[in-house]
């Protein structure tokens, strides 16, 4: 169990060549694929074999995306009810969440309501979801249809997309969206207008107003 | 509280040790990755001032001048008069924008982008939800931290700054000869003590989560009613250890009066700001205070330093090769000469200190000198190698040009890739601030564990002698 944490590269990790630093946590039902979908994600690779995560685990990649470098801190939680309290501890932290089912589990998408709550509960308000259904690839075995987790994502406010972990399905898509809504978070929280921004001296300054533009075609 | 340390002790017992030793892999990764990601952060915010400090107008020159506010060039009356900057409020002159339209002064601009850069973006926005709400979970948070000694060290990462910065950095370029004034400089170290340990215990308090986290998870296996108290408690208490608000707003009235009695003049701008943001919400105050602080202490420096660790849990001897240096600063600035050697020891009690040779001449020596460290693995839980680098000056006089930590009980030794050289930056020395000077550069070390058997018990008595004389250079 240990080695398999231990294959991730030291290398990535203390690079400090990125310009922004993004964590993000999934978060799901007990065995929806949440471990698969991130090796798939960080290390593209996959095991079908069904290894339960304790508690808590995380991965680091680092992408190049709208110009900047991205450092992402994908933190996989155990889905098992025991860790609860752990992985809980975690949505503090995190900016954006993958909120999983598996479309061949009914009671995997019925829990998702419950995840919401949960990530509304522990988390900022401004927290950027995905829904994201996974195992795609097993069209035969489906019980939860498609439209149903496009309505319910819509239900809450969430995009949606279907994934697969095994057939590399919608992966790396579902993660760069994400990065995409953080992103446009992160630009709309300052862009929201704090005037005090280098906390220089404010008062009379204020209603001094802005040149006009001409001014500065003189020059 | 007693019931907090009581799971604790249980916590310790009842997990299962794999589990147990898993999830603390997990947290050591984490805690080395943020040990990183706070380092990069501290140097970002120290070019963010270095900025800010140049651009600054002084006290000592009218405000109103026609100057640029950044580049201080003179502002003329009907072409070239400059702008007023929507973030600072400052004229600005053509050249000090960034972007087009909706432009920014070139500090404004920096300051949002280290705002992105850093994650400071979120903590404000975060705390618009989780405001502070009580000092009084705290000591739960200090006992767990104490008592579980995995963490408790992780505490001490942030390095104390030097008084000697405070008036570099915050108020020399703003308040002119103001660091002269004996009585303010004393009042602001004593001020900057308490606010590097708020800061710490700021950026701690994630580190104190796991803590709890761990204890409630042992706690609902014990029974379920106790597992709701625990559990609420501990959140009030993460989120009072996350924005400890109520005490940092004072810290900036304080700031005020000192600066008030240092000087009569001037201080209104500086300060206007500090009382505007704590009268501010709670929440991003706190977050505002703490990249304030965080340009106080940024002690970094350009530079990196390449550095690699690995782990061979059937040996018990840490090795550690020390390859070159670059770009170090000069020792002897004045003659522009430096004879560079590199200082090993464990953090903390400085044991096992160790020395390269002095390499004569140079800003780029090459040692390639291989050190070992006799320890047992377990002992490096909360340990720290500290590789300092040192000018060796005439009679003896030793000048520090910079160091670097490596925390070792997070170091993934397996890694293949850790066991190659790494270059590493050199930072300032976390605790002494005497005659520490500027400098850049750079140390080469790798460090891996040895599995010769048969040097160990040799090894093992030089160590115990090098601890006796503290002083004692060993080179293998």
């Amino acid at each position: 169990m240990a080695s398999a944490t231990a294959t991730y590269g030291q290398k990535e990790s203390s690079d400090q060549n990125f310009d922004y630093m993004f964590k993000i946590l999934i978060i799901g039902n007990s065995s929806v694929g949440k471990t698969s979908f991130l090796f798939r994600y960080a290390d593209d690779s996959f095991t079908p074999a069904f290894v339960s995560t304790v508690g808590i685990d995380f991965k680091v990649k680092t992408i190049y995306r709208n110009d900047k470098r991205i450092k992402l801190q994908i933190w996989d939680t155990a889905g098992q009810e025991r860790y609860r309290t752990i992985t809980t501890a975690y949505y503090r932290g995190a900016m954006g969440f993958i909120l999983m089912y598996d479309i061949t589990n009914e009671e995997s998408f019925n829990a998702v309501q419950d995840w919401s709550t949960q990530i509304k509960t522990y988390s900022w308000d401004n927290a950027q979801v995905l829904l994201v259904g996974n195992k795609c690839d097993m069209e035969d075995e489906r019980v939860v249809a498609g439209e149903r987790g496009r309505q319910l994502s819509e239900h809450l406010g969430f995009q949606f997309f279907e994934a697969s972990a095994k057939d590399n399905i919608n992966v790396k898509q579902t993660f760069e969206r994400l990065v995409d809504i953080i992103c446009e978070k992160m630009s709309e929280s300052l862009d929201a207008g704090d005037p005090a921004v280098t906390g220089a001296k404010q008062g009379p300054q204020l209603t001094e107003q802005p040149a006009p533009p001409h001014q500065d075609c003189a020059c | 509280m007693i019931t907090d340390c009581c799971c604790l002790k249980m916590d310790l017992t009842f997990l299962q040790t794999l589990e147990r030793e898993r999830v603390l892999e997990v947290l050591r990764r984490d805690q080395q990755l943020r040990t990183i990601e706070e380092d990069r952060i501290r140097r970002m915010k120290h070019d963010l001032q270095e900025l800010r400090r140049r651009g600054a107008k002084s006290f000592s020159r009218q405000y109103g001048e026609r100057t640029c506010a950044r580049c201080q060039r003179p502002l003329g009356k009907l072409w070239n008069s400059g702008a007023v900057c929507r973030g600072c409020s400052h004229r600005i002159c053509s050249r000090c924008r960034v972007g087009t339209e909706d432009w920014k002064c070139t500090v404004c601009h920096a300051y949002r982008d280290v705002k992105f850069r850093s994650g400071e973006w979120f903590l404000e926005e975060r705390a618009k939800k989780f405001p502070c709400t009580t000092d009084k979970y705290e000591m739960v948070g200090d006992k767990l931290l104490t008592t579980y000694n995995v963490f408790s060290y992780i505490s001490v990462v942030p390095p104390t700054p030097p008084p000697y910065l405070l008036s570099d950095y915050a108020f020399l370029s703003r308040h002119g000869d103001l660091k002269n004034s004996k009585p303010f400089t004393k009042s602001m170290e004593d001020l900057m003590d308490s606010f590097t340990s708020h800061i710490k215990k700021i950026s701690t308090s994630q580190n104190d989560v796991r803590g709890d986290l761990l204890s409630v998870d042992n706690d609902r296996r014990g029974s379920k009613l106790s597992t709701q108290k625990s559990l609420s408690e501990t959140d009030i208490g993460k989120s009072s250890r996350l924005f400890k608000g109520p005490s940092l707003p004072n810290l900036f009235k304080k700031s005020k009066d000192s600066d008030q009695e240092g000087s009569s003049t001037g201080a209104e701008e500086e300060t206007s700001c500090g009382s505007e943001y704590s009268g501010g919400k709670r929440g991003s105050s706190c977050s505002i205070l703490s990249i304030d602080c965080g340009l106080l202490e940024s002690v970094s420096m350009d530079g990196e330093l390449e550095l690699a660790l690995s782990y061979s849990s059937d040996s018990s001897c840490l090795e550690i090769t020390v390859g070159s240096c670059k770009n170090l600063s000069h020792g002897d600035a004045k003659k522009k000469k430096c004879h560079p050697y590199v200082k090993l020891c464990m953090l903390p009690g400085k044991s096992g200190k160790m020395k390269t040779t002095v390499k004569k001449n140079t800003t780029n020596p090459v040692y390639n000198e291989v050190f070992k460290f006799p320890i047992e693995r377990h002992l490096l839980l909360g340990k720290r190698l500290q590789a300092s680098v040192w000018h060796s000056g005439t009679l003896r006089r030793k000048l520090f040009l910079g160091e670097a930590l490596f925390p070792l009980d997070g170091w993934r030794f397996e890694d293949k890739t850790s066991q190659s050289f790494n270059w590493y930056p050199l930072c300032h020395k976390a605790s002494e601030g005497g005659a520490v000077e500027r400098h850049g550069g750079e140390v080469l070390l790798r460090v891996k564990f040895s599995s010769s058997e048969q040097g160990e018990v040799m090894q093992l008595s030089s160590f115990k002698s090098l601890q006796e004389k503290d002083t004692r250079r060993q080179i293998i």
